[in-house]
């Protein structure tokens, strides 16, 4: 086999090519059907820059050689293959380092501020520009998590879970640069590790080391089901609720009721989730090597979707893009802040290695920066453009 | 009368009883009718005779049988002469009736028999003996019937005599070849009557003692008797004169004197001695065997082969029909053929091959001797032959080591090879080597390794198990003794020799709290209450109880209150230990109570309660090694009275009041209530190091300085149930896991073992061993490994504590 008939695609306009098959070489790899199609795309119009392309065969992207894609993935080499190609992703460019003082528990960015919870018990808000701007202190102990709750014209509301036991709700003038605490919310027996604001951003709810939930609305409401701590916790839309635990089983609750609607059960303590709206898929990370995707609607609550797995230690921090339905970052004890695309599930799209210890926490904001804190002091930031560029894709 | 009679003589030669029967009859009929009837008969007869020339040869003799029916038949015969025709047809039948002998005869005779049982109905019982007795006189007078046969056919051929000639050329004429042989048949018949100058046949002559005659002639005129006038003295004269009067003897039916013969002498001698009358006959004669097995081109017999010899049989076909089908089926197999190879009983078939001649079998045969080569010739190629330097080195050599025992020599032709002188010296040495060779078949047993390990389910199946290290407590800067897991599973403590000791969140391995003591420590203890959040912590002689102010807020403050609520009793007891309440710095970096010792405390342990805690103070020469703390009342107690060895660590029963202290070679098992021992287990090994108590409390796993881990079920017996060595070095210590079936084992080569430890509830079921796992991670350092192990309360991890100053954790 040394000659693979081809049909290239794109749904990419700008880059459209006759819709012709094509014999090429089957050792090729990726670089030598770029290759190709910007000669041809050279051939049709003169004005073309050298673009990378990345291929995808029957929906999974091409890293080795053709005849040995076609090969593991059972693809008969007598028809017409039918490869698609998009532009490839540049890597994510590292951006800032910001330093803090202490391991950083916690990361939220919207579109202009970095909010980070610290293990030297403060919450710190920062400018994309990595300058800090202000220090929300006020816990007893190491902030756990932390939250942007709504941002109404220059003051902010923000949200900060603690191991003291406590969430502090806090108001900050982005303009005057003064914090100010709104609420203490009392009520949880042990660390709060977690807390979500939900999609109204009138309530939110945090999940605590002493098993329970609790949506902090009038009234307050209080979960309880897990037999082991709750590590996380997350709101699927308006009305639904999803917390992972240490006793190895990702529930689904209704936030209404307070009932629980679906139980999701694994084989070890999950410690992190994310919920992507685009393509409604849970993704967890647990306290062995694997990401993994599951269906939050299946009632068979013990089906895998997909594992990714690349790490080496324990998955920390998971983040669903935003805006892309197939790309996820992941965050592990191994020190690497991985992007996935799940087109592509037997190896990342980029290892991002630049933290010297644990990673902590990951965040993706809509404007396509990613962010990594670990236990070297170190956010990072990285802009992620190609996703934007390639949406829909 | 007279034909009867006949009839009755030729009965009377085949069966002697009959004879007698067939006497009766005659005796019963009336004598004279046999004179009337006679003349009719003899016409009768004359006629029968003429008739009989056309007849078969020889019936003249049988006339009188004929004779005989005519008698019976004779007031019929009177009617007429029609009836002749109607007469010679049952002539022949009855003819061919006696002809066919012994069957008919058999029948009267049983018909005289029913006779005589009539006769005889009263002693039936005596009929048999009776028969018996017939049978051995039938025996008896047959030689005589033989005699009497002889004579009459001497007799009845001198009467064949007269008139066979002309008879034998009528039958010639007639009949032919087939009569000729019957005439053979029938020449044997002596059923002639010899004498027939008397008629008065067979009766006692005393009848006619007093008449003149003594009988009738043939032609019906008197016999009379000759005159006897002779007197006893004529008599007497004619004996001596007369030499033939002992050969003399009178015929009582003529009673005339008769001179026998010579040969009628030499009969009469012959029979008296019981031989065969006719001299001639031989009877010892070769008797030749007819029916042999050697067939004959003519037949024995000359009976013309039956017809159905000739026609196929269909009941024969129908069974070779069937037999064919069989065959064709494969229901009737041939024969198998017959081996052609002799068989032998092996006589060594049962040997047995441990006996002494068994071992004949196991010969080995003599190693054979090499065959010579060309450096043996005695014309060998010259690269054979040895050069000037070869040889000085051979002959320098050790005659072992040589590697030729002999010089390779040349000559020129085989005449000039000299004798061999070393011949019988090699010969001798050659047999002393089959002699002293010891050769011996070596039994060796085959066993496959693998079938000596039991079968054990795979650790793949008993999962879950930590495999991997997830997480390193990195911090201290020497060598951690010990670890422990607070009850939520959400903080770790480690006791260090750098003198501290430090809180650590155990999901993140980041170090919460660090506290300093005053020495290096020696053990920690999280109280295992989860609503007392305490850690004892020992270094030196001193007991430090910590609230490290982890967890829950409402606990940290509630275990402080149970400290500080303490009242002084009003009757203040010596204590064994100094109770102190910590203040100033110490208080706030965690401190409550300290305990001063009076010796240096190795380890501490608390009861499952969270109130009692264990004190061990190792010391060979004191009872006080053991001390059990209160803390709510602040009072310690002595438990042991007597030393009974190096205490190395205790343990409470996480159930029953039961306390276990391990010394160098024993646990023993305390019963707190009674205060009494209850068990003491022998583990076996030199050194116990460390203990662990099995949840259900059952079980106790003992690691020990020889590298062994012993597992006791408490059950079963006081010996271990099972040990395990497959670490290296010295183990530190050992833990169960709270609830998964999962023990591990820290030992000083630097890893952890960790066995999956299924206990079940089943008495009759023995606990379930099977080592899952080692997990390295451990630097040695000092020659120190792994110090201390203990399980995550709630997931499959196991925290090892190294002399490398870290804790891992393995998932």
């Amino acid at each position: 086999m040394s000659q693979v008939q081809a049909r290239f695609f794109t749904e990419n306009t700008k880059y459209l090519i006759d819709d012709v098959p094509f014999s090429i070489p089957a050792a090729s790899e990726v670089v030598d059907l770029s290759g190709v199609i910007n000669k041809l795309l050279e051939a049709k119009n003169d004005g073309h820059k050298h673009v990378e392309f990345d291929f995808l065969v029957r929906g999974q992207f091409l890293r080795t050689s053709l005849a040995n894609h076609m090969e593991t993935e059972n693809i008969s080499t007598e028809e017409v293959v039918e490869i698609e190609y998009v532009e490839k992703f540049t890597a994510p460019q590292p951006e800032e380092c910001i330093m803090h003082d202490d391991w950083i528990s916690s990361v939220e960015a919207d579109s202009e501020w970095i909010l980070t919870g610290s293990f030297d018990k403060t919450a710190r808000i920062w400018s994309m520009e990595g300058k800090a701007v202000m220090t929300v202190a006020g816990h007893t102990d190491v902030v756990k998590d932390v939250a942007w709750v709504k941002r109404d014209g220059l003051s902010s509301l923000l949200l900060t879970a603690s191991l003291d036991q406590t969430i502090m709700l806090w108001e900050w003038n982005s303009e005057r640069n003064k914090v100010k605490a709104r609420h203490c919310c009392r009520g949880h027996a042990g660390s709060v590790d977690t807390v979500a604001v939900d999609p109204t951003r009138t309530k939110f709810c945090s999940g605590s080391w002493d098993k329970m939930l609790k949506i902090w609305s009038t009234p307050l409401m209080t979960f309880s089901g897990h037999n082991e701590a709750v590590s996380s916790v997350l709101w699927m839309d308006a009305e639904e609720l999803c917390s992972a635990s240490w006793d190895h089983t990702i529930r689904l609750w209704d936030a209404e009721t307070g009932g629980q609607k679906n139980t999701i059960t694994g084989s070890k303590v999950f410690s992190c989730i994310s919920y992507s709206p685009l393509c409604r898929r849970l993704a967890s990370g647990s306290t062995d090597r694997h990401v993994r995707l599951w269906d939050p609607r299946s009632k068979d609550g013990y089906l895998v979707l997909l594992s990714l797995t690349s790490h080496n230690g324990w998955v920390t921090a998971v983040r669903w893009s935003p805006s892309h339905e197939h790309q996820l970052v992941s965050g592990s004890l191994d020190n690497v802040v991985k992007l996935w695309d799940t087109r592509s599930c037997k190896a990342p799209l980029y290892d991002l290695a630049a933290h010297e210890d644990k990673v902590m926490c990951v965040d993706w904001t809509e404007n396509g920066l990613i962010l990594s804190g670990g236990a070297d002091n170190k956010l990072y930031t990285y802009r992620y453009s190609a996703c934007v560029s390639d949406a829909g894709a | 009368m007279i034909f009867e009679n006949r009839l009755c003589k030729k009965i009377i030669k085949t069966n002697r009883p009959r004879r007698r029967l067939t006497f009766d009859v005659i005796d019963s009929n009336p004598h004279g009718r046999i004179f009337s009837m006679r003349p009719t008969h003899t016409g009768t007869m004359s006629k029968l005779k003429n008739k009989k020339r056309n007849l078969e040869e020889n019936e003249d003799e049988q006339l009188p049988i004929f004779d005989k029916d005519g008698g019976k038949d004779g007031p019929h015969l009177d009617d007429g002469d029609e009836d002749q025709g109607d007469l010679s047809e049952s002539e022949e039948s009855v003819f061919s009736g006696l002809e066919e002998s012994g069957s008919d005869s058999d029948d009267e005779e049983e018909e005289e028999e029913d006779e005589e049982d009539g006769s005889e109905e009263k002693s039936s019982d005596v009929e048999e003996d009776k028969t018996d007795r017939q049978l051995s006189a039938k025996e008896v007078i047959k030689p005589q019937t033989d005699g009497q046969n002889s004579k009459e056919k001497k007799k009845k051929k001198k009467a064949a005599g007269k008139e066979g000639g002309e008879e034998s050329v009528a039958s010639d004429r007639d009949s032919g070849l087939q009569i000729s042989s019957q005439v053979d048949e029938y020449e044997h018949d002596t059923s002639d009557e010899e004498d027939i100058r008397n008629t008065v046949g067979n009766i006692p002559m005393e009848w006619y003692k007093d008449y003149p005659h003594i009988g009738y002639d043939l032609d019906g005129k008197k016999l009379f008797k000759p005159i006897r006038n002779k007197d006893e003295l004529d008599e007497f004269l004619d004996k001596m004169e007369n030499p033939d009067y002992w050969r003399t003897v009178q015929d009582k039916m003529t009673g005339a004197d008769i001179r026998l013969s010579d040969e009628q002498v030499d009969l009469v001698h012959r029979l008296q001695q019981g031989k065969f009358g006719d001299v001639n006959f031989n009877e010892y004669e070769p008797a030749i065997d007819f029916f042999s097995n050697e067939v004959m081109i003519h037949p024995v017999t000359n009976r013309p082969q039956d017809k159905r010899s000739f026609i196929p049989s269909l009941i024969e076909k129908e069974k070779v029909g069937k037999l064919v089908h069989a065959i064709k089926m494969g229901w009737i197999k041939p024969r198998r053929p017959k081996e052609t190879t002799p068989q032998y009983y092996d006589l060594w078939a049962k040997e047995d091959p441990n006996s002494i001649l068994g071992r004949h079998k196991m010969h080995v045969p003599a190693p054979k001797m090499k065959l010579p080569g060309h450096e043996e010739s005695y014309n060998p190629p010259p690269e054979y032959l040895m050069s000037e330097e070869e040889r000085l080195a051979w002959e320098q050599q050790d005659p072992e080591d040589r590697k030729l025992s002999f010089l390779p020599q040349k000559f020129a032709c085989l005449r000039a090879v000299p004798a061999y002188s070393r011949f019988i010296h090699e010969r001798f040495e050659r047999c002393l080597d089959l002699y002293l060779c010891p050769r011996q078949r070596k039994m060796r047993v085959n066993v496959n390794p693998e079938d000596l390990i039991p079968k054990l389910p795979k650790p793949k199946d008993l999962q879950p198990f930590p495999t991997t290290q997830s997480l390193v407590y990195r911090g201290h800067s020497s060598l951690v003794r010990s670890i422990s897991v607070s009850p939520s599973g959400q903080w770790l403590v480690s006791g260090s020799d750098d003198c501290t000791v430090r809180f650590w969140e155990v999901s993140t391995a980041r170090c919460l709290k660090t506290v300093e003591v005053g020495g290096a420590v020696k053990g920690v203890a999280w109280n295992p209450n989860p609503s007392i959040c305490l850690v004892a912590v020992s270094y030196d002689d001193t007991v430090v109880l910590l609230n490290p102010g982890l967890g829950d807020r409402l606990v940290c403050t509630a275990s402080d209150q149970l400290i500080s609520s303490y009242e002084e009793p009003e009757e203040v007891k010596d204590q064994l230990v100094q109770w102190a309440v910590a203040e100033g710095e110490g208080h706030e970096q965690g401190h409550r109570l300290i305990l001063k010792h009076p010796k240096a405390v190795r380890q501490v342990t608390w009861h499952g309660k969270g109130d009692y805690l264990a004190c061990v103070m190792p010391d060979n020469g004191s009872s006080l090694q053991v001390v059990i703390h209160q803390v709510s009342k602040r009072r310690t107690q002595n438990p042991f009275r007597k030393n009974k060895g190096l205490v190395q660590c205790v343990s409470f029963h996480p159930i029953r009041p039961y306390f276990f202290v391990a010394t160098q070679r024993y646990v023993r098992v305390y019963n707190l209530i009674k205060q009494e021992l209850t068990k003491k287990l022998m583990a076996n090994c030199k050194w116990i190091s460390s203990m662990a108590i099995h949840p259900g409390g059952d079980n106790v796993i003992c690691g020990s300085y020889d590298c062994r881990l012993a597992w006791f079920d408490l059950d079963l017996s006081t010996k271990p149930y099972k040990v395990l060595r497959h670490h290296k070095k010295a183990l530190r210590s050992v833990a169960y896991h709270r609830h998964y079936p999962l023990f591990a084992s820290g030992s000083d080569d630097g890893s952890v073992i960790v066995c999956h430890g299924m206990v079940y509830n089943d008495l009759l079921q023995n606990p379930l061993i099977v080592p899952v796992k080692v997990l390295k991670g451990h630097t040695i350092t000092h020659d120190l490994g792994v110090l201390d192990v203990t399980f995550h309360p709630t997931q499959p991890w196991v925290f090892s504590s190294g002399s490398d100053g870290t804790v891992r954790l393995f998932t």
